[in-house]
């Protein structure tokens, strides 16, 4: 369960990007993020991977109280999203199997446990094929999947993903967002901030629209256009 | 620590070490000069010592009687020093004796002095109990009637602890702004370090890595540089040293050398022990602001 409850984030040159944002995402949702540049889209993803402090309210997610959530619990709060970026953000001196295994290490999974696990997680996204590509060896789509296995491999609760097809070509994009459904079947919270009008007319899901740093518009199967 | 991660830290350190070859090279030869010099005065104070404290092993002092004096006046100083507290041994030493000496040690510079023009004086070595109290028996000597001269080391031992009082300033204040550069530049080795990683470790905390996790690595490059610097200086001083004892054997033949095999373990610990610290605080300070969040 993700909650905001009245968040404001001002910055300190006098921005203020969210106004007292409210909403709430059930465990097990499919939700998009839109909105203009410039809305809070971007300040609402900092503020839910603790990249930023909200000035107040209160944001929930499971267990954690993101306002009050000590420094040093932050990185296992951060255990339990996968996050996947525009620009897929792969280290690039390491294959595909190595960008998904870093993931695992980072967090202390025994070697054993990666060895087992990497493989059915390239499995999942279609890349089995490519574990020992390197990242410039690869179309977008392709990176754009090995950041979705990154962000699956230890096996999060939410995934978000900030603007996952913005950089590659809408035939992938599709796929991407396919892969994305899948994974909200698979009973994982799925986030998907994005621009792209004929992908949410596509995909039919809760549509939350973000406009001047509120919530203008949150409707379940809504278009992109569509305000209540 | 868990052992897989051990390992990945050590090899991260290791892999990063290598990218930034330069500036590892500069940290380490940086640090290696800090730790040879930290050795060399060491072991030059070390060695001061060990000669001071056989200049007072000698515990001697020489009384000089007046070159005229009489038989009985001799005795009589002789009979005054056994009087005196902190004397051990006195060893009557005549002016004729010596003359008779030094004729056989070099005969055509003093083989014409005859007894009547002998210029020497009969003398008195004495041995004293109380190291403590040798000023007290040395003022005491003077005041003797018929007594010339008191001759002792503790003018040279006072020069030579003065000598060492000076070269252990030297040595701190040298010692502290060449730790203070080697921390710096470790600093910098391992800022740069941090930069070339910077997507890196922007990707590690999103996933959720901890601040150590990303910060030991770098602490290990630290502790490599220190070990390294600090096995090298140990070489350097244990090779250096030995020939320099050697070279100076044969022509400061009065002089004691402390083997190197007495001390190479102090010495080994030492580099080591201060060449991890300073790595060890030089990366640290450089990921300070990681620590923190």
């Amino acid at each position: 369960m993700i909650e905001f409850r009245n968040v404001k984030k001002s910055y300190p040159n006098g921005t203020v990007a969210l106004k007292g944002v409210n909403l709430h995402i059930d465990d097990g949702e499919f939700v998009f993020i839109v909105g203009h540049s410039g809305a809070g889209k971007s300040t609402l993803m900092k503020l839910l991977l603790c990249e930023e402090k909200a000035t107040s309210g209160n944001i929930i997610v499971g267990q954690y109280n993101l306002t009050t959530t000590p420094n040093r619990r932050i990185p296992h709060y951060r255990r339990q999203l996968g996050v996947v970026f525009q620009d897929f953000r792969l280290l690039p001196n390491m294959t595909v199997y190595e960008n998904v295994a870093f993931a695992m290490r980072v967090v202390g999974t025994p070697s054993k446990m990666i060895k087992r696990r990497v493989p059915a997680i390239l499995n999942t996204v279609n890349l089995s094929d490519k574990h020992s590509a390197f990242p410039h060896e690869l179309s977008g789509g392709e990176q754009q999947r090995v950041a979705l296995a990154r962000a699956l491999a230890n096996n999060p609760s939410v995934i978000i993903a900030d603007e996952p097809t913005g950089n590659i070509d809408p035939q992938m994009s599709l796929e991407i967002m396919n892969l994305l459904v899948k994974i909200n079947k698979l009973g994982k919270t799925v986030i998907v901030v994005t621009h792209e009008q004929s992908l949410v007319d596509y995909y039919k899901q809760r549509v939350i629209r973000i406009q001047d740093g509120l919530v203008i518009d949150d409707y379940v199967g809504g278009m992109f256009n569509e305000t209540v | 620590m868990r052992r897989y991660n051990l390992f990945y830290f050590i090899g991260e350190a290791l892999k990063s070490l290598k990218r930034n070859g330069v500036m590892t090279f500069a940290s380490i030869a940086v640090l290696l000069s800090c730790l040879l010099v930290i050795s060399g005065f060491s072991l030059l104070v070390l060695n001061i010592d060990v000669n001071l404290e056989k200049l007072g092993t000698l515990n001697e002092i020489v009384v000089f009687c007046q070159p005229d004096a009489t038989e009985e006046e001799i005795d009589a100083v002789e009979a005054a020093i056994h009087k005196l507290d902190n004397v051990d041994t006195v060893t009557h030493s005549t002016k004729a004796e010596q003359l008779k000496q030094l004729k056989e040690e070099d005969p055509d510079l003093y083989g014409d002095i005859t007894a009547e023009e002998n210029p020497l004086s009969d003398s008195f070595a004495i041995k004293y109990k109380d190291n403590d109290k040798v000023s007290t028996l040395d003022y005491e000597l003077k005041q003797i009637e018929g007594v010339r001269k008191v001759r002792n080391s503790l003018d040279l031992s006072n020069k030579i602890e003065g000598i060492k009082q000076s070269i252990m300033i030297v040595f701190f204040w040298f010692l502290a702004i060449l730790f203070v550069v080697s921390i710096f530049i470790i600093i910098n080795t391992i800022k740069i370090a941090v930069l070339n990683r910077k997507k890196e470790i922007s990707i590690m905390r999103y996933i959720g890595a901890t601040a150590w996790f990303i910060i030991l690595p770098f602490i290990f490059e630290g502790i490599i540089m220190g070990t390294v610097a600090g096995l090298a200086s140990f070489f350097i001083v244990k090779f250096g040293y030995s020939a320099i004892v050697n070279g100076a054997g044969e022509d400061l033949a009065m002089l004691s050398f402390v083997g190197f095999s007495d001390i190479s373990t102090y010495v080994l610990l030492g580099v080591l022990a201060i060449g991890i610290l300073t790595g060890v605080i030089g990366s640290s300070i450089s990921l300070s602001k990681y620590l923190k969040d």
